[in-house]
């Protein structure tokens, strides 16, 4: 398959701290790749810098071939590199149902002033996303809570929301934050094969997660980093016995213990 | 609201607005009256841009200053130029939308009592301005501007010239009437559409609205231009209804009263600037029987209605509609 | 040259007392006190009406203000914005309140002491005259004092219990209640304080300048573009900021006195430019 991301030298600096260190990486369409690594390894700086929510110190993001880092995010987003959020991020105070409506935004073929107008094409336009949020609103299993208003949902429901969120855009690939943060194992294994489907959509999924089980049950690839380099890259075998990465979580293993 | 029932309230307040109020004035030969609501009008136009900018979430402090350029604009388009002061009306409009973009470019991505505090300042570099440049003749202003004349397209006569007409206040009372009418019309359809859904996105998330796509710089400029056109209308035909114009005629106090009316009426709520609007203006003037009491009493009426109500007027249906329900 | 920088440096202190109050207030609550320029009003006219009037000790009349205001600042707080923040969906829904509480002391000065502007005899006579300053010596006392206030401040909120309470709960309030501080109290307290600040300004300068009722609203926008220039709800911001707009008049008024209206205009201008660059002043804490 073809690499549709491409993420070279990538390095961001805060003032003294180097986040993420020289980092580069493919993915191809369809793959389903998952970064991992200790607890301040950079992931999360990772992912925003992908999405253009930060911009790198050095180093670039291609999306096909085109210069995506350092641009605007809504640009990003617009060619089709959606994320997803670590915490609960959705539009508080509106339905699901108009949270996934709204999100459909990129989708407009009908321009602001048209919308304002109510021209046909608008109006079209509104028909399709209606539908389309339906529809995704079903797929993620949220039917239940369609005319819930988001801040009352209950916490399982509101990651399921996140992710409806981003689908709307139409997205090429879907950047999950911590997808299965906090669940227990029945709730891991539905998300897993929730995952498994967002790539039969034709999606291509990038995943930041620490649920070891969950990610070697799920990667076609993994991306290790630790102190925010990468140590190591490959399937989940490869990665399961790499002696680096097992240095890198017994490391911490033995901190937290107290050693 | 159901449609029947908005539709309802729409057909009322145009009545209202058209019928009665004109009715009832020249029954009660209260003639002064219509300078009074000629002013809630326009007020109120200028504070729906004050309640636009609140929409995407900033605090604006600024629009005295988009008042005083639109009014510029058409008092010197139609003394300098001899411009008709019908096309004055839009062009002071853009201007200010233009202005508003050139301005509102660096300062946008200010948050909350920053940017407040910038436009506050600009009000002010306004007024300075206008003082300072030969074009607006200095402090002593443009006067003796000639009322409105006639609006002829294509040789019909659609609105005669003020100058000939009996009362002009009703003429300015309706023309304001009807710019507020319009620009409410609007301000509703531009809230209830997916543009008004995209500015809540906004409001709630930003992040998340980038990330679905949402130019979150463009649609801000959009957004304050529009305010800033709403502002310069309003500054146009109050120099137009006042025939002069003076560094001094809106000031920072105006700018501060613009946002007033915004929390008064509710800032929840697109009719919230013409509530808040209406009982502040006449709330003040109602109270000049009372003498030196009068901003004592005014104050401490607001003051206690913001214990009461710190939503603003017109959360008080919402909190009906709350008891009715519970 | 010298006099300048004297005239800037008193003027800076009188400035940095008031700003401080302000930043004081907003780095508590995220409100801003659009009564302040007012508190510092009401503070003059009682250091008027006790030193002029009652014929009591400078100094005391002084103290007198900064009591009087503290009350009223507490009781601002407890009774209004507390009220007002628990009930509005908005945090700027505060603004229509401060706005309000604005407008009533404007109405309250007016009618106690009327619309004539009122100043207090000189309370120490003579002028300082060496290397190329000229400085009477009130004004000397009056910026000490200024000074010795802001020192106390600082110490105050840096050692003392409610002062590192304060701080706290400006930096992070959920944080600083899971610590125990009473978040209610102290906040209490530190719109107090703020307030008290202001009527200890009002109460110093009107021994020089004088105070009349109209002068409120100005001084309020005075002490917003302080903590422009400074950065709000920080310390060093307000003093900063008082600081720099203390020389600023003071170079204005006597370097570009000539060019009238255009200098200020262009002062105004640049500050907006240097706030499009700099957004959250030189040292402040962003909002929200």
């Amino acid at each position: 398959m073809a690499e549709i991301l491409q993420i070279k030298g990538l390095t961001k600096r805060f003032g003294g701290l180097t986040a993420v260190n020289d980092v580069g990486f493919s993915v191809h369409e369809k793959e389903i790749v998952s970064v991992i690594g200790p607890n301040g390894a950079g992931k999360s700086t990772l992912f925003k810098l992908i999405a253009s929510f930060l911009r790198p110190t050095s180093g670039e993001v291609l999306f096909r071939g085109e210069k995506i880092s350092g641009r605007a995010p809504h640009i990003a987003a617009r060619k089709g590199i959606v994320r997803t959020f670590q915490e609960t991020t959705i539009f508080k105070n509106m339905t699901v149902r108009d949270n996934v409506v709204i999100a459909h935004q990129l989708r407009s073929r009908a321009s602001l002033l048209g919308f304002f107008l109510g021209t046909k094409l608008a109006r079209e336009d509104e028909k399709a996303f209606g539908r389309s949020a339906d529809e995704i609103i079903d797929f993620l299993g949220l039917a239940s809570t369609a005319s819930e208003t988001a801040k009352n949902l209950p916490h399982g429901y509101l990651r399921a929301l996140g992710i409806a969120i981003g689908l709307a855009t139409n997205p090429t690939i879907l950047l999950l934050d911590e997808p299965f943060a906090g669940m227990n194992h029945d709730e891991t294994m539905k998300a897993v094969s929730m995952v498994r489907r967002l790539r039969e959509r034709g999606l291509t999924v990038l995943l930041v997660e620490h649920d070891m089980s969950a990610v070697m049950k799920i990667s076609d690839r993994i991306v290790v980093l630790n102190f925010g380099e990468k140590i190591a890259e490959g399937s989940p075998q490869e990665i399961q016995q790499n002696p680096k990465v097992i240095e890198a979580y017994l490391g911490i293993e033995d901190d937290a213990i107290g050693y | 609201m159901t449609k029947p029932s908005k539709l309802l309230a729409v057909a009322v307040f145009l009545i209202a607005v058209f019928i009665l109020i004109p009715a009832i004035i020249s029954a009660t030969g209260r003639k002064d009256l219509y300078y009074t609501l000629t002013s809630v009008a326009l007020l109120s136009i200028a504070s729906a841009g004050v309640w636009l900018t609140f929409f995407i979430g900033r605090i604006n402090i600024g629009q005295g200053a988009y008042a005083l350029m639109g009014g510029y604009v058409s008092a010197i388009l139609v003394m300098t130029y001899g411009v008709s002061f019908w096309w004055t009306l839009p062009i002071a409009g853009i201007f200010c939308a233009l202005a508003s973009i050139l301005i509102g470019w660096p300062i946008l991505r200010l948050r909350g009592v920053y940017f407040a505090m910038v436009t506050l300042v600009l009000t002010e570099v306004t007024r300075l301005a206008a003082l300072a440049l030969p074009i607006t003749s200095g402090a002593k202003g443009i006067t003796s501007i000639p009322l409105p004349g006639p609006l002829t397209i294509f040789g019909l006569t659609l609105i005669p010239d003020f100058a000939v007409m009996g009362n002009v206040r009703i003429a300015f009372y309706y023309l304001a009437a009807v710019l507020m009418t319009l620009c409410f019309a609007g301000m509703y359809r531009l809230v209830n559409s997916r543009i008004g859904k995209i500015c809540q996105s906004l409001q709630q998330n930003e992040e998340l609205a980038s990330s679905i796509g949402v130019n979150i710089v463009s649609l801000r400029l959009i957004a304050y231009s529009i305010s800033s056109f709403l502002g310069g209308i309003s500054g146009a035909v109050f120099v137009a209804a006042t025939q002069s114009v003076y560094p001094s005629s809106f000031t920072v106090t105006d700018s501060v009263n613009f946002m007033l009316n915004c929390f008064l009426g509710g800032l929840g709520y697109v009719f919230g600037p013409m509530l808040g609007t209406l009982v502040l203006y006449f709330g003040w003037n109602l109270l000049f029987e009372t003498g030196k009491f009068q901003l004592l009493i005014y104050s401490s009426c607001m003051i206690v209605l913001m214990l009461v109500l710190p939503n603003g007027l017109l959360s008080l249906a919402a909190l009906l509609k709350k008891k009715n329900h519970g | 040259m010298e006099q300048v920088i004297a005239n800037g440096l008193y003027l800076g202190a009188q400035y940095a007392l008031i700003a401080l109050g302000l930043t004081l207030i907003f780095g508590l609550m995220n409100v801003l006190n659009f009564a302040h320029g007012q508190m510092y009003v009401l503070g003059g006219f009682i250091t008027y009406a006790v030193y002029s009037q009652l014929g009591l000790p400078f100094f005391m009349a002084v103290l007198a203000s900064g009591v009087s205001l503290a009350i009223i600042g507490a009781f601002m707080e407890r009774f209004l914005f507390r009220t007002v923040i628990k009930r509005s969906h908005r945090e700027e829904s505060t603004m229509l309140l401060a706005a309000a509480t604005a407008f009533f002391f404007d109405a309250v000065a007016l009618l106690v002491f009327g619309e004539k502007q009122r100043g207090v005899p000189k309370i120490v006579k003579g002028v300082f005259n060496d290397f190329g300053v000229i400085l009477p010596y009130d004004r000397i006392l009056v910026g000490l004092l200024a000074a010795v206030f802001i020192i106390g401040f600082i110490l105050f909120m840096k050692y003392s219990k409610p002062g590192r309470a304060m701080r706290a709960l400006a930096q992070d309030r959920v944080a600083a209640q899971l610590m125990g501080v009473e978040v209610d109290r102290y906040t209490m307290v530190g719109f107090a304080l703020g307030a008290m600040l202001a009527g200890l300004a009002g109460g110093l300068l009107v021994a020089i300048t004088g105070v009349n009722s109209g002068i409120g609203g100005p001084i309020s926008i005075k002490a917003f573009m302080m903590i422009m220039i400074g950065g709000a709800g920080v310390v060093g911001g307000a003093i900063a900021g008082g600081f720099i707009l203390g020389m600023m008049e003071s170079v204005g008024l006597t370097v570009l006195r000539e060019y009238g209206d255009v200098t200020y205009l262009a002062i105004f201008a640049a500050l907006m430019v240097f706030l499009a660059i700099r957004p959250n002043g030189l040292m402040g804490k962003p909002w929200g």
